[in-house]
């Protein structure tokens, strides 16, 4: 019999490993195994990316990805429902199981409030950098290219963005 | 997943750390060996994981900026966004100007207002935007729509995204284009090439929509082709993987056979597949890489070709096809005339 694609035989491997991880990423083993079944179905027929240097590595990214869909989905549906009942609902009381969409929709327009603030303070090579690679998506070694510095200086400017995004104090 | 550790605050030096695990990570160098040692960071302290979920929320908050950026700049020509998607990607990535961000905080600041009006609703719920993609002769971009789906636009190609609440829709101009689209039950994909729609659940496909004739070849999952408009009506076709659909506008019948989606879709990698096309066919084709007209002589039309092409310049590909063909390519100011060698 011939080998398996070079995908195939790596999620073989991998698969007790990925299971585990995502366990521990999503806190539950059985979404754990549905998304790490959902990533063969995704990579069954699929042709590894030619500038692919590890096919584990891969497995991982394009299982997080999976997750971060699965979860956008559902907060997609979420607010879905809220607006549909905004929509139809009368001035009677909110069931309570609206309250917590309300509640993320007021925490997410906050968080973007912050987000462009602090956009904004960003020193220009960190704001270049961090462009090219997250709106432009760029690989870090592309990015390093265009830039003329090296591959660890880009990796130091979005490290240097993402700790300016996420810090909690007031902006 | 909630308890009140979830209400403490995240370490400054955590934090850092998950910047550099997402940074690591999202390196093009990654290995096994990093996503284990990641693992066992996370799995050190529950803390660890809250401050990676920090990092991808803001990852997802920014892609929803970048969309509504581009959807602001869209109608207004100058000056164009860094992150509009009619500004082809060389050109973009040119500009370094800071200014994009002062652009991105107003149109946000606009959103934010409007999202008030809607009860709160969330960015990825809001109203539905139209973004319109070109692609110039020879070019070949993918481009990234908010819900997750990739479109591949070979050159030449025109088409217009929209997504809706209830349905994401995409309209085909004359174009050809890969689709990897994202898995969403609750927003059917369709897309409209000539007075055919396609409909489409997650899979991922090519639609070539050129001088009234369109062809769909489907490398994963199923799609359904129906006519324009004709939404109670069953589809005409179903097809899955392997398969194509050809259709003529204004005709009723659509033509279903085998195809090899590979072939179909190598163009998305930089090759062109020919497998027993006729001459005039790949002229055709050819075209929408740029150069000169290609005239066909009427001895050479029907000549079958079967070749794999770098796609390069146009004498380049030329120069490949008439080393296995028997014709020859003559230069003309205007055109260029293949006709059968003598």
């Amino acid at each position: 019999m011939a080998d398996p694609p070079p995908l195939i035989a790596a999620y073989m491997r991998k698969r007790a490993d990925l299971v585990r991880f995502f366990t521990l990423r999503t806190g539950s083993p059985a979404t754990a195994e549905d998304l790490v079944q959902d990533l063969y179905v995704k990579i069954s027929d699929m042709a590894p990316p030619p500038d692919m240097r590890s096919a584990e590595a891969f497995l991982y990214r394009v299982g997080s990805n999976l997750m971060l869909d699965r979860n956008k989905a559902q907060r997609r549906r979420a607010a879905r429902d809220h607006a549909w009942s905004q929509a139809a609902g009368g001035d009677g009381p909110e069931p309570v199981a609206q309250e917590p969409a309300a509640d993320e929709a007021v925490a997410s327009r906050q968080r973007l409030e912050r987000l462009v603030a602090r956009l904004d303070r960003l020193p220009p090579t960190v704001a270049a950098a961090f462009r090219l690679h997250k709106f432009d998506g760029l690989s870090h070694s592309e990015v390093a290219e265009r830039l003329g510095v090296s591959r660890s200086s880009v990796e130091k400017y979005i490290m240097t963005a993402l700790r300016t995004l996420t810090s909690e104090d007031e902006p | 997943m909630t308890g009140p550790s979830d209400r403490s605050p995240i370490p400054d030096a955590v934090r850092e750390r998950a910047a550099a695990w997402h940074v690591r990570l999202g390196s093009d160098r990654a290995g096994d060996a990093d996503w284990l040692d990641f693992e066992a960071w996370l799995a050190r302290d529950p803390v660890h994981l809250r401050a990676y979920e920090a990092v991808e929320q803001l990852w997802s908050d920014l892609d929803a900026l970048g969309v509504l950026a581009a959807a602001s700049q869209a109608p207004s020509p100058p000056p164009p966004s860094n992150v509009a998607p009619r500004v082809p990607r060389a050109a973009r990535a040119a500009r370094r100007q800071p200014a994009w961000l002062g652009a991105l905080a107003a149109s946000l600041l606009a959103m934010v207002v409007i999202g008030g009006t809607f009860g709160g609703l969330s960015l990825w719920a809001g109203r539905p935007r139209t973004e319109t993609f070109d692609t110039a002769l020879g070019e070949r971009r993918t481009v990234a729509l908010a819900d997750g789906t990739h479109i591949t636009l070979n050159g030449g190609s025109h088409l217009t995204a929209t997504l809706g609440r209830g349905e994401r829709r995409v309209v085909m101009a004359s174009a050809e284009a890969a689709f990897d689209v994202a898995r969403d039950p609750d927003r059917p994909f369709l897309i409209e090439a000539s007075d055919r729609e396609i409909r489409v659940v997650g899979t991922e496909f090519n639609v070539l929509h050129q001088g009234g004739a369109m062809k769909v070849t489907v490398r994963r999952g199923v799609v359904e082709v129906r006519p324009k408009g004709a939404h109670d009506a069953g589809p005409l076709a179903r097809l899955t993987k392997g398969q194509s659909l050809t259709h003529r506008v204004g005709q009723a019948s659509d033509a279903v056979g085998a195809a090899d989606p590979d072939a179909a879709l190598a163009w998305t990698t930089g090759r062109l597949v020919f497998q027993g096309e006729r001459l005039s066919e790949v002229a055709t084709t050819l075209a929408r890489y740029g150069g000169r007209p290609i005239e066909v002589a009427p001895d050479a039309r029907d000549l079958r070709v079967t070749a794999s092409l770098n796609i390069g310049s146009q004498d380049e590909m030329l120069r490949s096809l008439s080393d296995f063909l028997p014709v020859q390519v003559e230069r003309r100011t205007d055109r260029l005339r293949l006709s059968l060698r003598r």
